[in-house]
């Protein structure tokens, strides 16, 4: 039998039950459809999370205080206080490190700002002022604090757009007087509006000098963490190395098992988030498999009903000269067909739906959540249904390839 | 013996069901010429048409031996037989077995669909069919639209489209009144006169009347197999 000749015979088979088929198809649609969601979101997220980390710049290292968190609990190693002036300045320090570009602690606090009548609850960052290379943003209005202001614990701050929009509205903030817990802090440059960058939404944001931020706002004497830029990217394995050997020395650790801090790059972070979106996307993508195993069994369902309802046809075909093999054929190219149409269309749905998910996502977590078409996915995604179609469809075809021509005429 | 167009030795059809045996068929031998027409009669139950399906490929006889062509269909592979029935062998069925919501054209097309046939010759041959039948008016017609004998007309226009050497009628007047049903007979006669042999199952002696020789079934056995006199016919004895 000619493949052009088979084609129309499956779909005019098709075609004389529309509405069967057209609901049989429905759950490879859905099945296909939800594949394609979740591998649309979760790239989406996987892209934005990395793009926030690319933000960092590819030559920023951190060191936080505490072994690498590994789960849950370990989040309390993230409190330790490992990290302070001594270790601060032995990474300064060129013969300990070579070929870092510069260091800044962080010290890190949610609390109350207050002007007037306006208070509003938001981070403050403790930092020096390298901090405005690291994140790449400078006052637009004013100045950043200096090295002296740092040194002297001056109560000087530099606040985020929205911040200077919440307490001050339209009127002046530049040398306007805020309260942060307590202490009195003179507003010395405001941040343009820039969004986030690495999920620190800088508009809300309020920058004080790490010194005056340990002594008047949290009262400690260590850092949340330090973010160190090498002078090049290359030198960046060289510069953690060197941090490592640095820290482990000052702290007389022989056991690397046993440090008590942990530094990552730019890149170690994201290639986390790539193995942790990647399995993410794997096990969502596993559930929507369900569904589309549930469309398959209904692919067979239907097929097997359409094969005895046909029977006379099957038998009229055997008998006008159609092989086993024309039938068997005819109902498996059926079945394929329709999970063929249904995952097409689910790859339509499923990436309408991708598209409306960005929109929204984008929205709630006012990030710019780039929908990309998943390509690969929609290549799995039709390779998936026809693979479905050739599975669910091989029974009821054998059954009716086998079926004895005259018994299927007699069949009333 | 060997070379007769289709001959069968002593066949046998049983049915089974559990303990109980029925036969359907036993002991028939006959052998069929090229260009006959042979009616089969009998009553119901008698067998007419488990052996039309066994002489035209849709079933196995449980015992004995028939010969197509020369050759024991024991030679004969399942792609095999497919082949015979789409080459050489057309069918009419009483139920008419027409697709439905099909039109004329692609229903007496079918057989071409299981044919080397080159496209470019098909719809020729299709027209070819269905003029032989007087339909050429209906050809966009769905079958639906048609009257029983415009059904079976168009029936016997598909059975001869890939122009077989016999083509076997189930008792193809059986569903139509006797107009119709002496006007398709009367198109199985032509089909005979330009050399196709037929076999045609019927109750209806009148349709018998067209025949060149009349087998009769009765109880799974042949009762009689006789050459109708008034015509000329070198056919139809009996093996002994």
């Amino acid at each position: 039998m000619k493949l052009q000749d088979l084609l129309v015979v499956s779909v005019t088979g098709l075609k004389t039950n529309k509405s069967r088929s057209a609901l049989t198809i429905l759950g490879i649609v859905i099945g296909i459809m939800s594949i394609i969601l979740v591998m649309s979101v979760g790239e989406g997220a996987q892209n934005l999370i990395l793009d926030q980390i690319r933000g960092l710049g590819s030559r920023t290292i951190f060191v936080e205080p505490g072994r690498e968190p590994t789960g849950p609990s370990s989040f309390v190693e993230m409190f330790t206080d490992s990290l302070k002036d001594r270790e601060l300045e032995a990474l300064r320090t060129p013969a300990n490190v070579q070929n870092v570009g510069k260091i800044t602690p962080l010290v890190m606090n949610m609390m109350s700002a207050g002007y007037g009548n306006e208070t509003i609850r938001t981070n403050v960052l403790g930092a020096s002022d390298i901090v405005t290379e690291i994140l790449d943003v400078f006052p637009q209005e004013g100045i950043f604090f200096s090295e002296e202001e740092i040194n002297q614990r001056s109560s000087v701050a530099v606040i985020g757009s929205e911040v200077r929009e919440k307490l001050f509205g339209p009127s002046d903030a530049l040398g306007k007087k805020i309260k942060i817990k307590d202490r009195i802090f003179r507003v010395i440059g405001i941040l343009p509006p820039k969004g986030t960058v690495s999920l620190f939404n800088i508009d809300e944001l309020i920058i004080v000098p790490y010194t005056t931020a340990q002594q008047y706002l949290s009262g400690i004497n260590y850092y949340n963490s330090l973010i160190v830029q090498a002078k090049t990217e290359e030198a960046v394995p060289r510069v953690v190395q060197d941090i490592e050997w640095t820290l482990r020395e000052l702290h007389g650790i022989t056991d690397p098992e046993k440090d008590d801090f942990h530094v990552t790059t730019q890149a170690n972070i994201a290639e986390r988030v790539n193995m942790v979106t990647g399995i993410l996307t794997v096990l969502l993508v596993s559930i929507a498999a369900i569904s589309l195993l549930v469309g398959g069994i209904g692919i067979m369902n239907i097929m097997l009903v359409s094969v005895t309802e046909r029977t006379r046809e099957i038998g009229l075909r055997k008998a006008l000269g159609a092989t086993n093999r024309d039938v068997l054929f005819q109902f498996l190219l059926e079945a394929v067909i329709l999970t063929l149409i249904g995952g097409i269309l689910g790859i339509l749905a499923g990436a309408t739906l991708g598209f409306v998910a960005s929109l929204i996502l984008g929205r709630i977590v006012s990030l710019g959540w780039s929908f990309s078409f998943p390509v690969i996915a929609a290549l799995l995604g039709v390779g998936v249904a026809v693979c479905v179609g050739l599975i669910f469809g091989i029974y009821p075809a054998r059954k009716a390839s086998r079926k004895s021509p005259m018994e299927a005429l007699r069949y009333e | 013996m060997a070379g007769r167009f289709l001959r069968v030795e002593k066949i046998e059809k049983v049915y089974r069901d559990g303990e109980n045996e029925t036969f359907a068929l036993r002991d028939i031998s006959f052998y069929v010429e090229k260009g006959e027409f042979v009616a089969i009669i009998g009553p119901s139950g008698s067998g007419k048409s488990t052996l039309l399906h066994i002489l035209g490929f849709l079933d196995q006889p449980t015992h004995g031996q028939y010969y197509f062509e020369g050759k024991s269909i024991e030679e004969f592979s399942d792609a095999d037989l497919a082949r015979i029935r789409n080459k050489k062998i057309g069918f009419v069925f009483q139920a008419f077995n027409l697709l439905p919501r099909t039109s004329v054209f692609d229903n007496v097309k079918l057989p071409l669909l299981y044919s080397d046939l080159s496209l470019s010759l098909r719809n020729e041959t299709v027209k070819r069919a269905i003029e032989a039948v007087g339909l050429s008016g209906r050809l966009s017609h769905e079958s639906s639209q048609l009257s029983g004998g415009e059904k079976q007309r168009v029936a016997i226009a598909r059975a001869l489209v890939n122009n077989p050497s016999v083509i076997f009628a189930d008792e193809p007047t059986g569903n139509l009144d006797s107009k119709s049903g002496a006007a398709v007979v009367k198109i199985l006669k032509e089909l005979n006169d330009r050399g196709h042999t037929i076999f045609l199952i019927t109750h209806e002696t009148y349709t018998a009347e067209y025949a060149k020789r009349i087998i009769r079934l009765f109880d799974g056995k042949i009762e009689s197999d006789r050459v109708v006199s008034r015509r000329r016919s070198t056919a139809g004895q009996f093996i002994k």
